[in-house]
């Protein structure tokens, strides 16, 4: 054995007597004495952080603070990507170029306020880097640079338990919102925290603080107090190795014969680099433009321009025994592709379960890991070679080690063999048919007489709308078209169609009748598809003066963000995806979200949107939630845009709440909507479809978009439009204009009764109480961080049907806290304010108490049985009994 | 890290200056790394020991030891015929951590010399020479 020590004069941070009263081995790392581990090691404080959170002391990065007139240019100047695009409250990830499209360093730029940036570098380049920028500096003589390294101290907390341990210093508001690279700043014993939402772990949930160096030590002991445990340089590496993330000198900088290692051979180049024209001709810019061309064609597997990017950087597990370490050779056969840039043993939480049901066991186990530089030919599951001290072991490309989109843990994934999965019945036809058959029983019974139904997206229909859906209708075709020659008349294309006809028409009639507006287009057959047909309707209107060019999209898009509500059909990554333009600024979707009221983010912030409206002029405007407690301020932005003269359409989705069009909740058209979307099986009583309404008068203008709408629909969108369902939707259309009077104010009487109850038994329910929590038929039920999933299962087990739901302040569905529940199913099976007490009861003996009342549930569900605010089935028997045969 | 005096280093074995401990039991000697140079190793991860029947010289590589941050060989502290090996510590080498002289032992030796055992370090000499190591 061997052991080497090294010290010379190396430099202390702010907490080195805290490491050395922990019991930290120490060593020089990029001429620091840096804590490598604590007493515990390295594998503890890896996996410490996996499962509950780890601390680190990162103040030996560099800290540069850029300010000063010119700012903007020279970042955009001395750093890959695009500083343009980062808005105050956000950091990105960046490097520093070179002119050979490799990388001094790379960074991360934050910008916690409007006028000043703050940019942290590797401890080992922090000097060079500095007067690499004093000399680029000279070229922006109004632009200040300021070496903060050691006025300003820099801590990271991260893994799942980082969350609640900041929480419980500056209380949930204190948190930046919960999105990657969010910040915020927050005060708490009267010291100022900076907070970002970054780290080097890959933990989803992982927060960095940069404050005073004096009172470092103060927030380092507070952490410990609240259980982070501290975690040294060692583990630090084999988390971010496990995570895939690059370390300079490794990943990046130059390799071991000394040339450049291009910047796009690291994954994470694609969202550190930019070659937005805003840029101009940045360090590097050409080279990297031409590594990004070679990139898409390697994608694309066309390798004439390899010699660009010879070479990336891709995760590999080890297959044989032993470790692959840093600079090992990789073989493809008898041909080496490249080397190790990384490698060590890492551990890991086992797991079981699947999807959903994945768990810890609570053991933990090891595996040969690492990253490596190689032909750029090679992809995931390829077989490689490494040359372990003379002998060659498997490895396996893989397309990552650890995944982050299950908050609030990153799980480890590991290479496996596909299995499939046993799930299919075997046996002949027959058995199979059976099967279904007496499990569709077992199904329906289940869910319409043993369980309360509470998701709000949800409605049963009448008896008289399920048989009519399963009519004649349901086979046919029935596509037509209004023809000009005929005056608009709508020409079918097959005949045997008058019937239906006649009930399209006949439908068009009662949903103009209930919707207010003017026209109706009921043939999209979802409320996703009526929100697709209007923007592709928006994209043919805006282009309608010159179809020979490049149709341009949408322009700016408001609409509500997803974290608070807002519906994926109105998303960029949703309906909207291949219709709003993509800003040049952000070089993302052109969309801007509502803001909401600091006091409650489930409301639109009326007068803080008259300035976003102001100050992006949105071609768009998307009312509509699918997590929708309040009115929408449809009015209130009506009169704004025409006190402003500006012209946007405006949509209200109206998906949730289309049951509850009215004086007791909103008449879109009176507010002054162009446009209405909606799902007609929520709060409506119809079979699943979707609708689009409109309001412009023929001579207007806008009525082209109008004219749109119905051509991106048919035949946009449909060529069938299913007519069974439509058949149901005119019948489910009498049902809500005879009964929309007395259902609607059960729903939000229920509603309210509801949350008050729940409120009552000593759950969290969101919402603004002065107005009894909600306007709707919606209720938010805030359980615990986390915690939604399980207790939604739970709930099902009890036969309560409902929803887990991220609440605003939540990372994602996994981590959902809040349950979303409906009243709109139940009251119309009848049950009332006090039945609703009652079930507010039950919940809270499942949530709270752990209490089985499976049995009791389906009980009182029996109760409930008989379908309201439809026409009674004894009015019509006969012909129900002879609907009912025919089916 | 522990401090010097913390080390355990039973008195009826010797050690070498490479850190590895020899027990003589017979005409064979058993062979492991003392408990200063798994504490300073930390984690074991990964063990690879030789064949058996192999000799080896004395100051030759005999097995090499793997920490999460490190590679570290172990140098035959005499030379001699391996006879044995400890096979449970390839797939739990956490016990050359847990109990570096009992179940984390990596070899047993028959020496060329049989007195070669009695010439190397005391645990005094040996603990002697950690302090001016440290």
């Amino acid at each position: 054995m061997k052991e080497k020590m090294i010290m010379g004069e190396l430099l202390k941070t702010v907490l080195h007597d805290r490491h050395a009263s922990l019991g930290a081995a120490m060593v020089d790392f990029g001429g620091w004495h840096m804590p490598l581990q604590y007493r515990t090691g390295i594998v503890e404080e890896h996996l410490a952080t996996r499962k509950s959170a780890g601390l680190f002391d990162v103040s030996h990065m560099g800290r540069f603070i850029v300010r000063g007139a010119g700012s903007l240019a020279f970042l955009q100047h001395t750093l890959s990507n695009n500083a343009a695009a980062l808005d105050a409250g956000f950091a990105q990830y960046t490097m520093i170029p070179n002119m050979q499209g490799g990388a001094l360093d790379d960074a991360y730029l934050y910008r916690f306020t409007p006028d000043e940036y703050l940019l942290v570098v590797n401890a080992a380049n922090r000097e060079a880097d500095w007067r690499y920028f004093q000399e680029m500096l000279t070229g922006f003589p109004e632009t200040k640079l300021e070496d903060a390294s050691g006025s300003m101290a820099m801590i990271s907390l991260q893994g799942p338990s980082s969350r609640a341990i900041l929480e419980e210093l500056v209380g949930p508001g204190g948190l930046p919102e919960p999105l990657k690279n969010a910040l915020c700043t927050a005060s708490f014993q009267g010291k100022t925290l900076r907070i970002a939402r970054t780290g080097y772990t890959g933990e989803p949930l992982g927060f960095e603080f940069f404050l005073a160096a004096a009172d470092a030590p103060w927030l380092w002991d507070l952490f410990l107090e609240k259980g982070a445990v501290p975690v040294g340089l060692g583990a630090r590496d084999t988390l971010r190795l496990e995570a895939g993330l690059p370390l300079f000198g490794h990943e990046l900088g130059k390799d071991p014969d000394g040339s450049e290692i291009p910047v796009f051979a690291c994954p994470l180049a694609r969202f550190a680099v930019s070659l937005s024209p805003l840029k101009e001709n940045f360090i590097g810019r050409e080279r990297l433009a031409l590594q990004w061309e070679a990139l898409k064609r390697i994608q694309d597997e066309d390798y004439r321009s390899l010699e660009d990017l010879p070479r990336r950087i891709m995760p590999f597990a080890l297959r044989g025994k032993g470790i692959a370490r840093t600079g090992f050779r990789v073989f493809q056969g008898v041909k080496e592709i490249g080397f190790v840039t990384s490698g060590t043993m890492v551990p890991y939480w086992k797991t079981e379960g699947e999807g959903l049901s994945t768990r810890f066991t609570g053991e933990r186990e090891m595996r040969a890991i690492g990253l490596m530089l190689i032909d750029s030919r090679l992809k995931k599951d390829d077989p490689v070679e490494i040359e372990i001290r003379g002998n060659r072991v498997d490895a396996v490309v893989v397309p990552w080690h650890l995944r982050s989109d299950a908050p609030p843990y990153a799980m480890p994934i590991l290479p496996r063999p596909t299995e499939v999965s046993g799930k299919a019945i075997s046996g002949a036809g027959r058995e199979k048919a059976f099967d279904l058959l007496a499990k569709a029983v077992r199904n329906t019974l289940w869910r319409q007489t043993e369980c309360i139904n509470l998701i709000p997206s949800e409605q049963s229909v009448s008896p008289m709308v399920r048989r009519l859906t399963a009519m004649d209708p349901a086979c046919r075709y029935a596509e037509h078209r209004a023809i000009r020659s005929y005056y608009d008349a709508d020409v079918f294309y097959y005949q045997g169609t008058d019937f239906i006809e006649s009930v399209e028409i006949l439908l068009k009639e009662e949903m103009i009748r209930y919707l207010g507006g003017r026209k109706v287009e009921p043939r999209v057959i979802s409320g996703q598809m009526a929100n697709a047909v209007v923007f592709s309707a928006l994209v043919d209107y805006l282009n309608r003066g010159d179809r020979k060019k490049e149709p341009r999209r949408i322009g700016t898009v408001l609409n509500n963000h997803l974290i608070r509500g807002g519906h994926l059909s109105a998303q960029p990554m949703g309906a909207l995806h291949n219709f709003v333009r993509i800003d040049p600024r952000t070089e993302k979707p052109a969309v801007v979200n509502f803001p909401v009221l600091p006091e409650n983010p489930y409301r639109i912030d009326v007068e803080a949107t008259r300035r976003v409206i102001d100050e992006h002029r949105p071609e768009l405007i998307i009312f509509g939630k699918s997590m929708v407690l309040h009115r929408e301020p449809v009015r209130e932005i009506r009169d704004f845009l025409r006190e402003q003269k500006i012209e946007s359409v405006v949509l209200y989705d109206m998906a949730h709440v289309l049951g509850l069009v009215g004086p007791y909740f909103q008449e879109p058209f009176i507010e002054g909507a162009d446009l209405v979307t909606g799902s007609t099986h929520k709060t409506f009583f119809g079979p699943q479809r979707g609708i689009v309404a409109g309001n412009w008068r023929e001579e207007e203008k806008q009525y082209a978009l109008w004219e749109s709408v119905e051509n991106r629909t048919f035949p946009g969108s449909v060529s069938n439009h299913h007519l069974g369902t439509l058949l149901g939707l005119l019948m489910a259309a009498y049902e809500m204009n005879c009964f929309r009077e007395t259902y609607q104010q059960a729903v939000i009487r229920n509603a309210k009764a509801f949350a008050g109850a729940l409120h009552d038994v000593g759950l969290r329910v969101a919402g603004d109480p002065a107005i009894s929590f909600t306007e709707t038929h919606q209720v938010i039920v805030e359980v615990e961080y986390a915690k939604a999933v399980e207790a939604a299962r739970r709930l099902e087990e009890n036969n309560i049907i409902c929803n887990y739901q991220a609440a605003p302040d939540e990372e994602g569905f996994t981590a959902a806290g809040a349950l979303r529940l409906g009243v709109q199913e139940m009251t119309r099976f009848g049950m009332g304010p006090e039945d609703f007490r009652t079930l507010a009861q039950y919940i809270r003996d499942v949530v709270v108490d752990g209490r089985s009342v499976r049995e009791e549930v389906a009980a009182f569900r029996k109760r409930f049985l008989a379908m309201r605010y439809c026409f009674a089935e004894d009015m019509f028997s006969d012909l129900m009994e002879k609907l009912h045969r025919l089916i | 890290m522990k401090k010097i005096e913390e080390i355990v280093l039973p008195e009826e074995l010797r050690y070498s200056a490479d850190h590895e401990w020899v027990g003589q039991e017979g005409d064979r000697a058993r062979v492991g790394i003392t408990d200063y140079a798994q504490d300073q190793l930390g984690d074991i991860v990964y063990v690879e020991l030789p064949t058996v029947g192999k000799h080896i010289a004395q100051g030759a590589v005999f097995a090499t030891v793997e920490s999460v941050k490190s590679v570290s060989e172990c140098f035959m502290p005499l030379s001699g015929e391996i006879t044995a090996v400890n096979g449970p510590l390839s797939d739990d080498p956490v016990l050359l951590n847990q109990s570096p002289y009992g179940e984390g032992w990596m070899v047993l030796v028959k020496p060329d010399d049989p007195a070669a055992v009695s010439k190397l370090l005391t645990a005094e000499a040996y603990r002697a020479r950690l302090k001016g190591d440290a």
